[in-house]
């Protein structure tokens, strides 16, 4: 008996041994067609289809916000909050590759500037100064009073709890200028990445290949690798460290420096930023390409399946906090500690891995 | 036969000792040239990283409690600060050029040569001729300080608003190539009061963050080893110091930061920009920019700023690591690295210098750096004038820019601008502007090959 099993299983690790030759072989192809597949997909599956979203979904909470304001019922109030949060989500996740445009044309500080500034916003709405469009907001100059924060300001309340019924009629004016404002944003943001407008992608497709700013494919990659351990820094090592930090001595003053609090959606926010950063690894999206991933399994799948878990850890965490982000700084430390600890191991993990892993393998 | 013995000893005690003896004088700075890595512009404290983040990175090996203070900084420069009274980040204004650090330093560099606008990155120094404070080093503008404040808080009234447009003139090499340069025209628009018809006016372009902990521990005596302030050697390049009053250590010193080396540490540097640039007061700078205007709000919350987030941002900036150079052994970079130093660009653009110790900060303390700086101040001609005096620098005296990193402004701004002003567009243009004691590397600049230009900038763009 004892005969038959060992050939069996004998066989059966070559067979899967030679399966994974087939696709995934340290070979100089194999690698070369995943570095050139990685780059395209990063602009193809990643980034196009995000900003098309974020496009997408842009519109949807400006259609919400002019139903809201052409009826201002609870029901239209929800709708336009989930429409916000949808929308939220998605930039969230492109957050996970901030490179390109999005930096170099500053959409980032011009959509999501955090505080509200909110005296200026009350001297604002006190005035008869028009609001309504676009324009309007451009016009006021200072990011505070524009993008996702002053919406969300205006659509919770600066204590979350806003009703329909406390609308007043120049909050709704502001609300349709900002709501324009940020589907304007986030049409821009698109159209500088597409052959029709500012054709970025071709700057990343063109890597190692005449881009003006990825002279080597290798620099194209260390973009991408970088706005990963950013975004995971910025999440771990700010956006929740801040308020925990504070929180540790005075409660009140560490829920006051929590980004999104009007909402309660801080915890979605940090999460969905992991999340595109995973995705980017990934060199997925919606759909699934290939990614860093895959050339880190070719080479070094041991690093490949380190990054995986870490990323999974540091996803996976922010279950175990159960109460609302500027709650669980007091009342749930050691969890927000352990995520904290999660994404910061990633991020070392990025920034001493898979970084150099890049400067080794990829050289042209 | 112990005599012998005796002799012998000492003989070889002192052929085994004289070796170590010479080794332990060499100082650091005397290896050969080429055990050097020319990569390392910054010493130890260099990074890798050729990226539109390049210039954001901390020096390597850091402690424990000096990452956390550079993190601290780091955060705080790109916090947007609001009107007061507000819970987070209260004290923007009354009047202010922008509203957070980044805003104007995008990138940790430099910026975008416009006014009024979100990521604007200029901004106006104002005074007026006469003898000026020793504590301040210009005369204030009465009702508008040393600053022009061309932004606001909301339902306040800026101190003016400036308009920038350009006159654009050819310029021909004798082999026939062009460049185009312009010339920037600012107009003050509606100042909230009329200005004194004798304003001196100064556009400023926000400089990149990094080096800078190097550049303040570069000893005073060797800055001063290249003033020459009689030109006493001939070659037409002088360069003498400023002196400058540093606020935070209470004492005239010499003067490193600034376009005309009109501050001497960092830490004053960063408090000034917090309080001018973003009206935020601190302990340093502790009255609002505006007191004594209208405008001034007269709120009792000053200094506005926490004193651990203006110590973590001046951290941030001290501990920011110099970028690597690249292509150092392309030959074409050799090649424009000799026509660097034949055209005398390297008689101010110092390329190789050592540090002083400073004894928290090992990574920055005995580097053997390259910033292409003689910190010194230069006589650069009427076309870059801007006629306002500054301590003890004139109306046509500008600082020595590093040069580290420039190669890389494509990167981390985008559109690169180059000058005090932001108003040349690409290396050759910047070039062009020199004159005065930068007059006759220029005229050799201009008589090279199109291939030697061409050499040069490659080199220029290897920093």
């Amino acid at each position: 008996m004892k005969k038959v099993v060992f050939p069996a299983l004998l066989m059966a690790s070559i067979i899967t041994g030679c399966s994974k030759n087939d696709d995934g072989a340290d070979t100089v192809a194999n690698f070369n067609t995943a570095k050139t597949n990685a780059i395209t997909d990063f602009v193809n599956i990643v980034a196009i289809p995000a900003y098309t979203e974020l496009k997408t979904k842009g519109d949807a909470l400006n259609n919400s916000i002019i139903a809201l304001n052409a009826s201002t019922t609870d029901a239209n109030l929800t709708a336009a909050k989930n429409a916000w949060k949808d929308m939220r989500q998605t930039w969230e996740r492109s957050e996970g590759f901030l490179l390109g445009p999005v930096e170099d044309g500053e959409y980032d500080p011009d959509t999501d500037t955090w505080p509200v500034n909110f005296n200026d916003m009350n001297n604002l709405l006190a005035t008869a100064q028009p609001l309504g469009t676009a324009a309007n907001i451009e016009a006021l100059g200072s990011r505070a009073l524009k993008g996702y924060h002053p919406i969300e300001y205006m659509l919770w309340g600066q204590n979350g709890n806003k009703k329909a019924a406390d609308f007043t009629a120049r909050q709704k004016e502001y609300l349709a200028g900002l709501s324009l404002h940020l589907k304007s944003q986030a049409d821009a943001l698109f159209t500088s990445w597409i052959p029709a407008g500012g054709n970025y992608a071709n700057e990343i497709l063109k890597a190692g290949a005449g881009s003006t700013v990825y002279a080597k494919k290798q620099d194209a990659f260390l973009a991408i690798c970088g706005a990963l351990t950013d975004i995971c820094g910025e999440v771990g090592d700010g956006k929740m460290k801040e308020p925990f930090d504070a929180a540790a001595t005075v409660p009140s003053e560490g829920a006051q420096l929590v980004e999104s609090p009007f909402s309660g959606n801080s915890l979605t926010d940090f999460k969905n930023n992991i999340q595109g950063a995973f995705n980017s690894y990934q060199g997925k999206f919606n759909s699934d390409g290939t990614g860093l991933q895959d050339l880190v399994k070719i080479k070094n799948s041991a690093l490949n399946l380190e990054i995986e878990q870490k990323f999974n850890a540091a996803i996976n965490s922010f279950s175990n906090i159960t109460v609302p982000f500027e709650q669980a700084i007091s009342s749930q430390r050691t969890q927000c500690q352990a995520t904290m600890t999660a994404i910061n191991n990633l991020a070392n993990t990025l920034d001493t891995k898979l970084k150099p892993f890049i400067i080794q393998y990829i050289t042209d | 036969m112990i005599k012998f013995r005796i002799q012998k000893a000492y003989f070889f005690t002192t052929i085994i000792c004289l070796p170590i003896i010479l080794i332990m004088c060499r100082k650091a700075d005397t290896f050969n040239e080429k055990e050097y890595d020319p990569r390392l512009s910054g010493g130890a404290a260099t990074v890798f990283d050729e990226t539109s983040k390049a210039f954001g990175h901390s020096i390597d090996g850091m402690n424990a409690n000096d990452q956390h203070a550079h993190g601290v900084g780091d955060k705080a420069i790109e916090q947007t600060f609001v009107t007061a009274p507000a819970p987070v980040n209260s004290g923007l204004g009354p009047v202010f050029s922008n509203v957070s650090c980044v805003s104007c330093h995008h990138n940790d560099g430099k910026g975008t040569p416009t006014a009024g606008f979100v990521n604007s990155s200029l901004l106006f120094r104002l005074s007026l001729p006469g003898t000026a404070d020793s504590h301040i080093g210009v005369v204030p503008v009465p009702g508008f300080g040393t600053q022009l404040q061309d932004l606001a808080t909301f339902g306040t009234t800026p101190e003016a608003k400036v308009t920038i447009s350009y006159t654009s003139q050819t310029f021909t090499f004798p082999d026939g190539e062009t460049a185009s340069l312009r010339t920037p025209i600012y107009n003050i628009l509606n100042p909230y009061q009329p200005l004194p018809a004798n304003y001196l006016f100064s556009p400023r372009m926000a400089p990149p963050f990094f080096g800078l902990g190097l550049l303040q521990n570069i000893p005073e005596a060797t800055i001063l080893s290249y003033a020459d302030e009689n030109d006493a050697n001939g070659d037409g390049i002088s360069g003498r110091p400023n002196y400058v009053w540093d606020p935070s250590l209470g004492k005239t010193m010499i003067g490193r930061f600034g376009m005309k080396a009109n501050v001497a540490t960092i830490l004053t540097q960063v408090a000034g920009a917090y309080q001018q640039d973003m009206g935020v007061t601190n302990y340093i700078f502790p009255t609002e920019s505006s007191f004594g205007q209208p405008q001034y709000d007269g709120r009792t919350d000053d200094p506005e700023l926490p004193d651990s987030i203006l110590n973590g941002a001046t951290f941030y900036i001290k501990s920011l690591a110099v970028p690597a150079r690249r292509n150092v052994t392309d030959p074409v970079v050799l090649q424009g690295e000799q026509i660097f130093k034949q055209i005398n660009c390297a008689s101010c653009h110092i390329p190789t210098m050592q540090t002083g110790v400073d004894v928290t900060f090992p990574q920055i303390s005995n580097q053997r750096i390259h910033a292409y700086t003689d910190l010194l101040l230069h006589d650069m001609g009427p076309a870059l004038a801007d006629n306002r005096p500054d301590f003890l620098a004139t109306g046509s005296e500008w600082k020595t820019p590093a040069l580290w990193g420039i190669g890389l402004f494509e990167k981390t701004n985008g559109t690169p601008f180059y000058l005090h002003d932001g108003r040349a567009r690409t290396i050759t243009e910047a070039i062009l502007w020199h004159g005065g004691e930068a007059q006759m590397a220029k005229n050799k600049f201009v008589q090279l090959s199109s291939a030697d230009r061409n050499a040069l900038i490659s080199f220029i763009k290897s920093l």
